[in-house]
C-alpha cells in the first residue's frame, strides 16, 4: 500500500505558464501527496484547469518541473504519464459504445482482449453501468454519461485521478449525489485525486486537503477546515465560505480595532490599517453592544439571511435562526464571537496572527 | 384562406424552378433514345414513336468513349484521393496545433482560391513540361488539386472546427499517440465532413474543361469533358444524338456516388458525446 500511495505523489516545483504575454500560472509550488484527494479551487481564469492540464501533459510548462511519484514528467506524453482525466464535457467517444469507451485506455495500452472485457465488466459494476455497455454515449443522460467517464478513468487503476470540475454539468440533485460518489471512490480505489473546482462547495465536502488559486498564484493550501478557519489572505477569507464574509477596514486604535460601527479590542501584534474578517455565522443576533438597520431579509427556511446598513456606509451579512421575527427597516442589536474574527493588514492583504479579546461599546 | 393561397402559389414557384432545371435532362435522356431520323422532326416529338440504343452502341463499340471514361474515373478518383488525404491531415493542423502564422496560413489558402484558373494555365503547363509530367494523366491531377485543395482545406477546416478539443485530448491522456487520436476519434467524427469534401471535389475534377483543354493533348490523358467535346464537335457537325447518349452516360456515376453516399451526408451530424 506504501508503494502504491508513493508512485501517486506529485510535486509542482516552480511551474510557471505564459500564454503569449499571459501570465497564466505564476511559481507554483505544490506537494500532491499520494492517495489524497486535493482540490484545486479558485474563480474562473485562476489558474486551475491550465495547471490540472500541465499535469496531464496536454499543457507544456513554460518553465519549472512537474513530477509524478518521483519521476519528473515534463518530457512524457500523456499517455505515458499513467494518470487519467475525466473532463468538464466528459469527452465521451461519441462513435463508440459505452463499453467500447471504458475499454479504449486497456486497448491502447496493449491489454488483451480477454482481460479487457473482464476488466470493463468490473468497472462497469461498481459504477452501475452494466445494462449500458451497449449504448451510445448520445443515448445517456448527463449523470450516466458523467459515469461513463469515471469508468474510462476507473479502468486503468491510473496513478492519479484528474477531474476538471466534473459535476459542473450536472443538476443541483444529481451533483449532490455524485459528490458521495466520488468520495466512495476516491476511499475504495485510495489513489490520488486532483479536482478542479470553482465549487467551494465540492471542495469543502470532498477534499483532505484544498489548494486556493488566484490569478495564477497559489493563495493557500490546507485541510478545508484550515481553509475555513484560518484563511491566509483576503482573498481566501472573501473567496471560502457562504454567505461570504464580511470584511470591514478600519484602524488599530488603543489596543482596539476600531470602525463607525464596530469596535473590538486586540492582542498581539497589529499593523495600522487593518481589515477585520466576520463571518455571517460568527455574528450574535438580538444581543451585543451594536445597532443597526436591517435592509433586507431572505428566509432560507432553516434560517434568515439578512443584511445591515451599519455606520460607514458597510452592508453586513448575518444568518439567524429561521424563528427570530425578523423585518426590513427595523433596528436589530448584534454582537460578535471575538474569538472567531479575522485580521488581515489592509496594505498586504495578509492575515495577522493577533487575536480579537472582546467587543467594545462604541464611544457614542 | 389567405395561407392556402400562398400556399398554392409557393408550390406553383418550386414546381416551374424544378421543371425549368429537370427539363434540359429530360430532353438529353429522351434525344438520346431516338433514331436518327426522328431528331430534326418539325414539328418535334417529345415521346420518341421508337426507341433505340443504337447511339450507346456507337459510343461504346466504335469511339474511344471508355477510353475516356477509364481516363476521367482514374483522373477524378486520385485527385479526390490525394485532395482529401492532404485536406483533412492539413484542416487537422490548422485548428488543433498552435504555431507562428496559422491564421495567415489559412487566409492565404483562400487567397490561391481567389486568382482565376485562366491566370494559371500557362505557368502550370511550363512547370509541368519542366517535371517532365505533361501530357498525362497526373499533370491533371496535380492540375485539380491546386484549385480543388484549399477549398477543400476550408471545408474540412471548419468541419474540424466543429469537434470538441477534449475529445482528442482524452484520448491522448488515455494513451494514444496523436496520430492514433487522430485516426481513432478526429476521424469518425469529421466523416461527413469529409465525405461531403470528397463528394464535392469528385465532382469538381469530374466536370472540369479548361485545364484538361490546355494541359492534355491525347487521347491517352483525355477526360470525358474534353474527349467527346473533341470527338463529336466539329467546325462542321455536332453528332447531337451520340453527345446526348455520352451527356447521360457521364452523368451515371455522379449519380451513382450521391445516390451512395448521401446518406453518409447527413449521418452523424447532430450525434454528440460531449454536453455543455
Amino acid at each position: 500500500m506504501d508503494a502504491r500511495r508513493a508512485e501517486g505523489e506529485v510535486r509542482f516545483e516552480k511551474v510557471r505558464k505564459v500564454f503569449g504575454t499571459n501570465l497564466v500560472v505564476r511559481e507554483l509550488d505544490l506537494l500532491i501527496r499520494g492517495g489524497e484527494f486535493l482540490s484545486l479551487l479558485g474563480p474562473s481564469g485562476c489558474g486551475k484547469t491550465t495547471s490540472l492540464r500541465m499535469l496531464a501533459g496536454l499543457e507544456f510548462p513554460t518553465s519549472g518541473t512537474i513530477s509524478i511519484g518521483g519521476r519528473v514528467v515534463n518530457e512524457v506524453a500523456p499517455g505515458a504519464r499513467d494518470v487519467a482525466m475525466v473532463f468538464q464535457s466528459y469527452a465521451l467517444y461519441p462513435h463508440m459504445t459505452v463499453a467500447e469507451n471504458i475499454a479504449y485506455p486497456l486497448k491502447k495500452r496493449g491489454v488483451p482482449r480477454a482481460e479487457r472485457e473482464e476488466r470493463v465488466k468490473r468497472a462497469a459494476e461498481s459504477l452501475h453501468l452494466t445494462e449500458l455497455l451497449p449504448r451510445k454515449p448520445r443515448q445517456l443522460s448527463g449523470g450516466q454519461q458523467q459515469r461513463v467517464a469515471l469508468g474510462r478513468a476507473l479502468v486503468r487503476d491510473p496513478r492519479v485521478f484528474l477531474l476538471d470540475e466534473p459535476l459542473s454539468n450536472l443538476d443541483a440533485k444529481l451533483r449532490a449525489h455524485m459528490r458521495a460518489e466520488l468520495i466512495e471512490l476516491h476511499q475504495r480505489v485510495g489513489r490520488t485525486f486532483v479536482y478542479v473546482t470553482h465549487d467551494q462547495l465540492e471542495a469543502m465536502t470532498m477534499s483532505d486537503r484544498i489548494a486556493v488559486m488566484h490569478e495564477g498564484v497559489l493563495q493557500q493550501v490546507g485541510t478545508p477546515s484550515e481553509v475555513y478557519n484560518r484563511p491566509a489572505n483576503l482573498f481566501v477569507a472573501g473567496f471560502i465560505g457562504a454567505p461570504t464574509m464580511n470584511l470591514l477596514r478600519g484602524r488599530a486604535e488603543n489596543g482596539a480595532f476600531a470602525h463607525p460601527a464596530v469596535r473590538v479590542g486586540l492582542s498581539g501584534h497589529v499593523t495600522p490599517d487593518l481589515v477585520l474578517g466576520l463571518r455571517p455565522e460568527d455574528i450574535v443576533v438580538g444581543e451585543g453592544p451594536f445597532e443597526s438597520r436591517i435592509r433586507l431579509v431572505e428566509p432560507h427556511g432553516h434560517e434568515q439571511i439578512a443584511q445591515l446598513d451599519i455606520a460607514g456606509g458597510d452592508v453586513l451579512t448575518i444568518r439567524a435562526d429561521a424563528a427570530l421575527p425578523l423585518a426590513a427597516g427595523e433596528t436589530l442589536r448584534w454582537g460578535v464571537r471575538a474569538a472567531r474574527l479575522h485580521l488581515f493588514d489592509a496594505a498586504s492583504g495578509l492575515r495577522l496572527d493577533a487575536t480579537c479579546t472582546a467587543p467594545q461599546a462604541l464611544a457614542a | 384562406m389567405k395561407r392556402i393561397l400562398g400556399r398554392v402559389a409557393f408550390n406553383l414557384f418550386a414546381w416551374t424552378i424544378v421543371l425549368v432545371t429537370a427539363f434540359p435532362l429530360v430532353w438529353m435522356v429522351i434525344t438520346s433514345v431516338k433514331p436518327q431520323f426522328e431528331l430534326f422532326r418539325i414539328p418535334p416529338t417529345f415521346w420518341p414513336e421508337q426507341i433505340t440504343f443504337e447511339h450507346y452502341a456507337r459510343l461504346l463499340w466504335e469511339t474511344p468513349f471508355l477510353l475516356y471514361m477509364r481516363n476521367s474515373l482514374l483522373l477524378s478518383t486520385a485527385t479526390t484521393l490525394l485532395v482529401v488525404t492532404v485536406a483533412t491531415l492539413g484542416a487537422h493542423s490548422l485548428v488543433r496545433f498552435r504555431y507562428r502564422g496559422r491564421e495567415r496560413l489559412a487566409q492565404l489558402v483562400l487567397f490561391t482560391y481567389l486568382l482565376p484558373s485562366v491566370v494559371l494555365i500557362l505557368p502550370l503547363y511550363l512547370m509541368m513540361v519542366w517535371i517532365g509530367v505533361a501530357n498525362s494523366l497526373l499533370s491533371l491531377v496535380i492540375a485539380y488539386t491546386t484549385f480543388a485543395l484549399p477549398y477543400a482545406l476550408w471545408l474540412l477546416r471548419s468541419f474540424m472546427q466543429g469537434i470538441p478539443d477534449d475529445l482528442e485530448n482524452a484520448a491522448l491522456v488515455d494513451g494514444a499517440t496523436r496520430m492514433g487520436a487522430f485516426f481513432d476519434v478526429i476521424l469518425p467524427q469529421a466523416l461527413p465532413g469529409i465525405i461531403s469534401t470528397s463528394l464535392f471535389t469528385f465532382i469538381l475534377s469530374w466536370n472540369e474543361y479548361l485545364y484538361a483543354l490546355v494541359l492534355v493533348n491525347t487521347d491517352e490523358a483525355r477526360p470525358l469533358t474534353t474527349g467527346v467535346m473533341n470527338m463529336l464537335i466539329s467546325a462542321f457537325n455536332i453528332e447531337w444524338s451520340l453527345l446526348m447518349a455520352a451527356s447521360v452516360m457521364m452523368s451515371i456515376p455522379l449519380i451513382v456516388i450521391f445516390a451512395f453516399l448521401q446518406k453518409f451526408l447527413t449521418r452523424g451530424f447532430g450525434a454528440g458525446g460531449v454536453k455543455g
